[in-house]
């Protein structure tokens, strides 16, 4: 019942432990990004994010069969490397496209609304999402290596005792690339200008000549963007998907989020890291479902006492 | 003579339709009776969210954790495993107030919290709730659920016609008593909304800074709000205990998307309108449990079984979803919006 | 204007099931005897439950749908929900008391699972009604044990028994996976999964009391977050256990609890463990979602014989549903039609429409030959006397026997 310490061999124990919460923290990351940047622009909380990353995986698992149909058998090599390739390059652009039709058809007419009126229809588009995952991919999960064994489930390298994997390794070549990029795009480009100057004020932003509905479109396609990175990784490494995966990915990236101080992007970056790494130890070192309620006790406690979390962000009350 | 408004018409139709329900051939029509039983149920639950989000405007995402308090406390009160083993009549009290008494200590945190950070601290607590539920498994029966639930309805009253067994429990006498309590618990609601209590909660729902400059104690209405709401949701866990006779999972049946569901009733219904709320209930549940069992029932009998595509329960999540996004696109008041300014 | 459409959309709900009944295809005829099966439709175990249901419909057809007087009608209901991928308590609560409502039911099959079976049997067991199960094991919903003190009689509200079953119970196969560790694998240290479920935990116990007998060193008895996506930091957790990682992993679970999935990342974490679970696993869909590299790694117990293994009536059963629906019956789809044949039997002895004289035949059947899997009885428990023990280990995606262990032993048919 009480949560349990773990025995024995502790120092291998947690050096294993760190490594799998530096990976699972970074696919947090990946998704609290998208979180964050919606909110920072429009102050939704994008309910429905979590379900987009899950269709992502259910693309990546459908494009992976249709290569397999095509080609054959694969096994990791160089084959395998240009289907994942692929993947990266097609599920982001896929996850991004519909999040961006979802905010034109959905959350567009709803700019001038009251704030819980486009919450509740995240919330509704939640349910869709989730149901068009369902009929994709059926009530019962899915395993991606019975169609291909894509990466190697070898170990790449060893540092000390501990193995670093393939498959962990994928993950974090592509979300410190990913990070870079992100952190470049809003510091230095336009559009990212854009974007900065219109979470800040929306309305000044329009006043000076800025078209804010294509830099919120630009936004939700960013977000979209990189929870399909993280579905392809996520399901590279886990290799397992079902249609309720969105549910619970996405309130831990959330709380991710709220953490790093929702609306900043850094901030999202290190809560998802934190976050993964309460995952894993608590994972590791207490039973079951106290997990789950830790984090909810954290988000919680963050929300009632320091709801800028720890980065703080530029959001600030209207009266 | 004043006539009486369109929602107490509303309200009167409905509750007249479900009084008349058992009366008519359902086994013919292959409408399992208990269903409409599980209507009752959830338009109490409903009532209750609508005192939190619809009278007092605070979006609570968490009203099934609630439900689970209160079906766990009765199922503790009359599972033959512990020595409890009390009546229907005191497990209810029991499971309403002490639910009541879970919102309240659950309410005070979030007093300060506006908007969306509230409705997401519902959602976590909601969320820990279930987690509770399933780890205290020596009390609640968490997963394994608490079953066999069968006590006397009345105290006092030992095995004759109503306090027989388990016979309460069978349709149409369940159906019946939980149409009472549905009228009380309407009627309640009633007189609260025209009690100043009442006012204070739509005064801190339109504008709590205003309420607040008008001498009201926002964060006093609040907690009563939220206490209220949770006793309600508390009652109707304690017959959907009885209902069941068990306590069912506490992931499955008291999760999240439960509580988008009610909610999604009662938007669909009309937020504040205890009428609107009910309606919507029967519509959204109705279609849900009732409707689509018999459309999915004579698709199977006629076309291709075994095709995902066809069953219209397939579909229900989106259907679900799609009631939240066009309400909130074309009728964020609901299909019976409360009418503020006239005699109600 | 608002009030015709609001109007409309308010008649709408209560017309449909006015077009439903009115066309009369839900009228039944007066002599119909209705047996229901509640088994898991959606989600992973659909696999198996559409070849447990083939075997019922087999066992009906061979009846012709008629016994005696009456003409049988047979519904296959789902106890499981989509949202939960499994059996959920309110589902399966729905079917017994729609069975309880519906005074044409005379007999229930099912359910598959042990924690459905204890939502849905006292409800049952006031009515009356006769249930067989094809698969619930769990040991207390027949037997006293030292677990759980109000075992059985809380399913027993009415004081008679209802329940019965065609598969051993869990006492029986816990141990047998223990003995197999210890004797053939020769192995020393076990850490032992549960899933909280009533099946998974109480076998899982079972596993331990026997491997504790046995002198195995049981390094921990632990339940897993059944909602979580994957369990590296678990399996971790394990590999680093005092003195080192384990030989075997016992999970009492099921494939919708996330066997398969435990499967996966104990082969990903330890090379040189190996993995039992018991007969919830026993199905195609357990394969498919652990994954790879299931060769000499991972054993299956079961109560009851491989379909391969069937001999005589179990053979033919086997040939005949092949030859019908042209796929392989999964391992409980002879159980199915064995529970269905001890259904039909009892209500040919009987012929009258009692659910309670019905329910005394099938509790009362001794020396039952007609099925497919020998001759057995029914005990004082409502327990089988059969007691043929398979372990299995999975070849090129199926499962392959490698030992059979008689209990009772069924005499030849």
């Amino acid at each position: 019942m009480l949560p349990l310490l773990a025995d024995g061999n502790s120092g291998n124990l947690f050096w294993e432990l760190l490594v799998n919460g530096l990976v699972m923290g970074s696919l947090f990351a990946l998704i609290a990004l998208g979180y964050s940047l919606v909110y920072g622009i429009i102050e939704l909380v994008n309910f429905a994010h979590g379900d987009l990353f899950m269709l992502g995986a259910a693309m990546t698992y459908t494009l992976t069969a249709l290569a397999v149909s095509w080609f054959g058998v694969v096994t990791p090599g160089g084959m395998s490397f240009a289907i994942v390739l692929g993947l990266l390059l097609i599920v982001p652009f896929f996850c991004g496209g519909v999040n961006v039709v979802i905010d034109r058809v959905v959350y567009r007419p709803l700019r001038q609304s009251p704030r819980l009126v486009p919450l509740v229809s995240a919330l509704g588009v939640s349910f869709v999402l989730v149901n068009i995952g369902q009929l994709w991919i059926g009530t019962a999960p899915v395993s991606l290596e019975n169609k291909a064994q894509l990466v190697s489930d070898a170990s790449l390298t060893q540092i000390g005792e501990v193995p670093i994997k393939w498959k962990d390794a994928v993950v974090l070549i592509t979300v410190v690339p990913v990070m870079i990029g992100l952190t470049w795009l809003v510091k230095f480009t336009r559009m990212g200008k854009a974007m900065r100057a219109t979470a800040q004020n929306l309305v000044a932003a329009q006043l000076m000549g800025i078209g804010v509905q294509r830099v919120i479109a630009s936004t939700f396609f960013i977000g979209g963007y990189l929870a399909g990175l993280a579905a392809v990784v996520y399901t590279l490494k886990i290799g397992r998907i079902e249609y309720q995966m969105g549910f619970q990915n996405g309130l831990y990236a959330f709380t991710a989020a709220i953490v790093g101080g929702i609306g900043n992007i850094p901030g999202a970056v290190l809560g998802g890291l934190l976050l993964g790494f309460i995952y894993s130890f608590g994972g590791g070192y207490s039973q079951g479902n106290w997990v789950d309620a830790l984090i909810f006790g954290v988000l919680i406690v963050l929300l009632i006492f320091r709801p800028t979390g720890l980065l703080g962000s530029r959001t600030r009350e209207k009266v | 003579m004043t006539l009486p408004s369109r929602s107490a018409i509303a309200g009167g139709v409905l509750f007249a339709l479900l009084a008349v329900l058992p009366q008519l051939p359902l086994a013919d029509w292959a409408i399992p009776a208990n269903l409409l039983t599980e209507l009752l149920i959830l338009s109490i639950l409903a009532l209750g969210l609508n005192v939190i989000l619809g009278t007092t405007g605070l979006l609570h995402l968490g009203i099934a954790a609630f439900y689970g308090i209160g079906c766990c406390i009765a199922g503790i009160l009359t599972t033959s495993i512990f020595p409890f083993q009390t009546n229907f009549l005191v497990a209810m009290m029991v499971s309403a107030f002490g639910t009541a008494l879970v919102g309240l200590i659950l309410g005070a945190p979030v007093l300060r919290l506006r908007g969306d950070y509230l409705a997401l601290v519902t959602l976590g607590f909601g969320q820990i709730v279930i987690t509770v539920l399933l780890e205290f498994e020596n009390i609640t029966g968490g997963k394994k659920t608490l079953q066999g639930l069968f006590p006397p309805l009345l105290p006092f009253v030992s095995e004759g016609t109503l306090g027989r067994r388990g016979e309460w429990q069978s349709f149409p006498h369940f159906y019946y008593l939980c149409l009472g309590l549905l009228a009380i618990v309407y009627l309640g609601l009633g007189n609260l909304e025209r009690s100043r209590l009442g006012r204070g909660l739509v005064a801190v729902r339109e504008d709590e800074l205003a309420a607040g400059a008008m001498g009201l104690n926002p964060a006093r209405l609040k907690l009563s709000a939220l206490a209220i709401g949770a006793g309600v949701a508390g009652l109707a866990g304690s017959l959907f205990a009885m209902h069941n006779t068990n306590t069912t999972e506490p992931q499955n049946s008291f999760n999240f998307n439960w509580s988008i569901i009610i909610l999604a009733a009662i938007i669909l219904g009309g937020l504040s309108s205890r009428a609107g709320v009910l309606w919507g209930v029967v519509l959204l549940m109705g279609f849900d449990k009732i409707v689509s069992r018999i459309i999915d029932d004579s698709l199977q009998a006629a076309a291709a079984d075994g095709n995902a595509a066809f069953r219209l329960s397939n579909y229900r999540l989106m259907i679900f979803g799609l009631v939240l996004i066009v309400m909130m696109r074309f009728r964020p008041n609901g299909l019976l919006p409360e009418r503020r300014g006239t005699s109600k | 204007m608002r009030f015709r459409w609001f109007h409309i959309l308010l008649v709408f709900p209560f017309a449909i099931p006015f077009s439903a009944g009115c066309s009369g295809c839900n009228k039944r005829e007066a002599n119909t005897i209705v047996i229901v099966s509640s088994l898991p439709r959606t989600g992973s175990a659909k696999g198996q439950t559409d070849t447990m249901v083939n075997g019922i419909k087999m066992a009906i057809d061979e009846y012709d749908g008629k016994v005696g007087d009456f003409k049988i009608l047979f519904q296959d209901k789902d106890d499981a929900e989509a949202s939960s991928g499994q059996w959920t308590a309110a589902a399966e609560t729905a079917n017994a008391n729609a069975a309880v409502n519906d005074k044409d039911v005379m007999v229930y099959i099912g359910p598959y699972n042990s924690g459905a079976a204890a939502v849905s049997m006292p409800i049952l067991n006031k009515a009356g009604i006769a249930m067989i199960s094809p698969a619930a094991t769990a040991t207390g919903l027949t037997k006293k044990n030292a677990d759980n003190k109000d075992e059985p009689d809380i399913y027993r509200p009415s004081g008679k028994l209802n329940f019965t079953r065609v598969v051993p119970t869990d006492d029986l196969q816990g141990p047998i996976a223990a003995r197999f560790i210890a004797e053939e694998l020769k192995k020393k240290r076990v850490y032992v999964l549960n899933d909280n479920e009533r099946y998974g935990e109480g076998i899982a116990k079972e596993f331990e009391a026997g491997a504790r007998k046995l002198g195995l060193t049981v390094l921990g008895n632990e339940k897993i977050n059944v909602a979580q996506q994957e369990f590296g930091s678990l399996m971790t957790k394990i590999k680093n256990s005092e003195g080192g990682p384990p030989d075997a992993i016992y999970f009492g679970g099921t494939t919708q609890s996330k066997g398969g999935q435990v499967a996966k990342d104990m082969i990903k974490s330890m090379p040189n463990c190996v993995l039992l679970v018991p007969d919830g696993c026993y199905e195609k869909a357990f394969i498919d979602s652990a994954g790879a590299g299931l060769e000499g790694r991972v054993f299956v117990t079961f109560g009851g014989q491989d379909p391969t293994r069937l001999t005589g009536a179990g053979k033919t059963f086997v040939e005949k549903y092949k030859e019908k629906y042209k796929t392989d019956p999964e391992a409980y789809a002879v159980y199915g039609y064995e529970a269905a044949k001890v259904a039909l039997a009892a209500i040919k002895k009987v012929n009258k429409k009692d659910r309670d004289a019905i329910r005394e035949a099938i509790l009362g059947t001794k020396n039952f030959s007609e099925g497919a899997i020998g001759t057995w009885s029914f005990d004082e428990n409502g327990d089988t006397t059969a007691q043929i023990f398979t372990i299995s280990e999975i070849k090129n995606g199926n499962f392959v026997p490698v030992k059979e262990l008689n209990g009772l032993k069924p005499s030849a048919p």
